[in-house]
């Protein structure tokens, strides 16, 4: 169940009429143009509780989730932040075929924010989640796609941001590993950690979110408790 | 939002990384760190020793001596330029400082120089040359050259994301500059009005310092290395700039 709306906590990031546009690049024979990715986006994201973000294909949710990693600056409209630490669970960052699956770990984990020294003392739990303690000193390149994505979840999996964004929470690898990671999902974004999650699943947004955004069209259409902006979202 | 301790942590290990990966690419691995420039220098020494017939005296060591220098700092400021575009996966997965990507590009490329460096004095030696004190002043000449390779690789990779175009002049700019650098010729027999055009541009002051360090034993003129040093703190500075300006905007380009 979801837990109870979170009057009282302190917002650890906030976005008013927020927007983000693409310039596409002019060449000889066309012009540039701007399309505006997200025109007007405002709500708040409290400490401890798990947002959703709801909306069609295209309706802006990868930009969006890149504005709140930090990663682009939104073109008008505002960003607080108050958070010391974010990043996006992403898989395989910077992941390099040549080194070995201990070494891709621990660079992995410093490009997702982690210190060199948390790294190092995560690895052992990095490649015990992933099951990879037989050859995790072999290079990345003699790993299977399986095996390469049980190593990306584990690090993604292993960071500890203040403020967590998701994009979709997939399992990866084989039957197996998918439902663990899947499992262990669930049971971090149900933790006290503040997550922002994106997803097309509506039961996954029901079971997990405390609040929901609906986006369309680069703007947000409403926000407020799951089950009524679902609805909304539904008519 | 991103610590220097992380950034440090980062540049370590994007380094460590990206020389291993490099060592381990093919079968020599980090052997081609020495073989390059060998291999460089043969082609020039027949060319222009064999075929030509000009060549100034002790031509090796003076053909070593600039193209170990030269391929420093070409290849630097070539991988330089693409290193923000090379890089634009990991850009638009977690917030990472440009300025960190030709960093990593120009310490991949000095701890090789370094190498390649070491070998060519232990060659002088071998060669007949004496290691004099004054050999060390090839130091403040290597941390001159080090800031200028630097800074232009921080200009070229700030502003190629922007105008793609770049990576193509550049190319052939440091094509141009190869020539005009006296690396397999001595530009002071050169019996041109350009002569002091070769002689101002950066590259020829470089390696004429440390030629005349290393080869001649004698001091270097440190005035024109001054010069180099202020322009490699201008572009430098610039190149940081417009990086640290733009931070959120390379994530946005189209390519």
């Amino acid at each position: 169940m979801p837990r109870s709306p979170t009057k009282g906590r302190r917002p650890l990031l906030s976005l008013a009429s927020a927007g983000v546009c693409y310039r596409r690049r002019r060449t000889l024979r066309s012009a540039g143009t701007l399309h505006w990715a997200l025109s007007d986006v405002s709500f708040e994201v409290m400490s401890g509780e798990t947002v959703g973000i709801l909306g069609r294909n295209g309706s802006g949710k990868t930009t969006l989730l890149k504005v709140l990693a930090g990663i682009i600056e939104p073109d008008r409209g505002k960003i607080e932040r108050n958070h010391s630490s974010i990043s996006m669970l992403s898989l395989q960052v910077g992941f390099l075929p040549q080194l070995s699956g201990r070494e891709n770990a621990l660079l992995s984990s410093v490009l997702l924010g982690e210190d060199r020294m948390a790294a190092k003392r995560n690895l052992d739990a990095i490649v015990r989640f992933a099951g990879l303690e037989d050859c995790i000193d072999d290079p990345l390149a003699t790993y299977s796609s399986g095996m390469r994505a049980r190593l990306g979840f584990s690090v993604a999996y292993h960071t500890t941001p203040e403020l967590l964004l998701i994009d979709e929470v997939l399992g990866v690898g084989d039957q197996e590993f998918r439902q663990k990671s899947t499992a262990a999902i669930k049971e971090l974004i149900k933790s006290d950690r503040t997550v922002v999650l994106v997803s097309h699943n509506l039961p996954t947004i029901r079971e997990l979110c405390d609040r929901v955004v609906w986006i369309e069209n680069g703007e947000s259409r409403m926000v407020g408790p799951t089950e009524e902006v679902i609805e909304a979202y539904l008519r | 939002m991103i610590s220097s301790r992380r950034t440090k942590d980062i540049l370590l290990y994007k380094t460590y990384a990206e020389l291993k990966a490099e060592a381990q690419r093919n079968f020599l691995g980090f052997l081609w760190w020495v073989i390059e420039p060998i291999l460089f220098m043969l082609v020039f020494y027949f060319v222009f020793g064999k075929l030509l017939g000009r060549r100034p005296e002790a031509f090796i060591p003076f053909l070593l001596v600039g193209l170990v220098v030269w391929l420093w700092g070409q290849a630097t400021i070539a991988q330089g330029a693409a290193a923000i575009t090379a890089n634009r996966g990991l850009l638009n997965q977690a917030f990472v400082p440009k300025a960190l990507f030709p960093t990593v590009i120009f310490l991949k490329n000095t701890f090789k120089f370094l190498f390649a460096l070491l070998m060519l004095l232990i060659f002088l030696v071998a060669y007949g040359f004496e290691a004099t004190p004054i050999w060390l002043e090839a130091i403040p000449v290597l941390v001159v050259g080090g800031l200028f390779i630097l800074g232009s690789a921080y200009l070229a990779a700030a502003l190629t994301p922007f105008f793609p175009d770049l990576q193509v002049l550049i190319d052939n700019g440091l094509r141009v500059l190869f020539f005009i650098s006296g690396i397999f010729y001595d530009i002071d027999t050169l019996n041109t009005s350009y002569k002091a055009v070769f002689q101002a541009n950066p590259a020829a002051v470089l390696i004429d310092s440390l030629r005349t360090i290393l080869l001649a034993g004698e001091h270097a003129d440190w005035w024109r290395l001054g010069s180099v040093l202020a322009g490699a703190l201008c572009i430098g500075g610039a190149g940081y700039a417009i990086m640290r300006v733009n931070e959120s905007r390379y994530a946005k380009i189209a390519y």
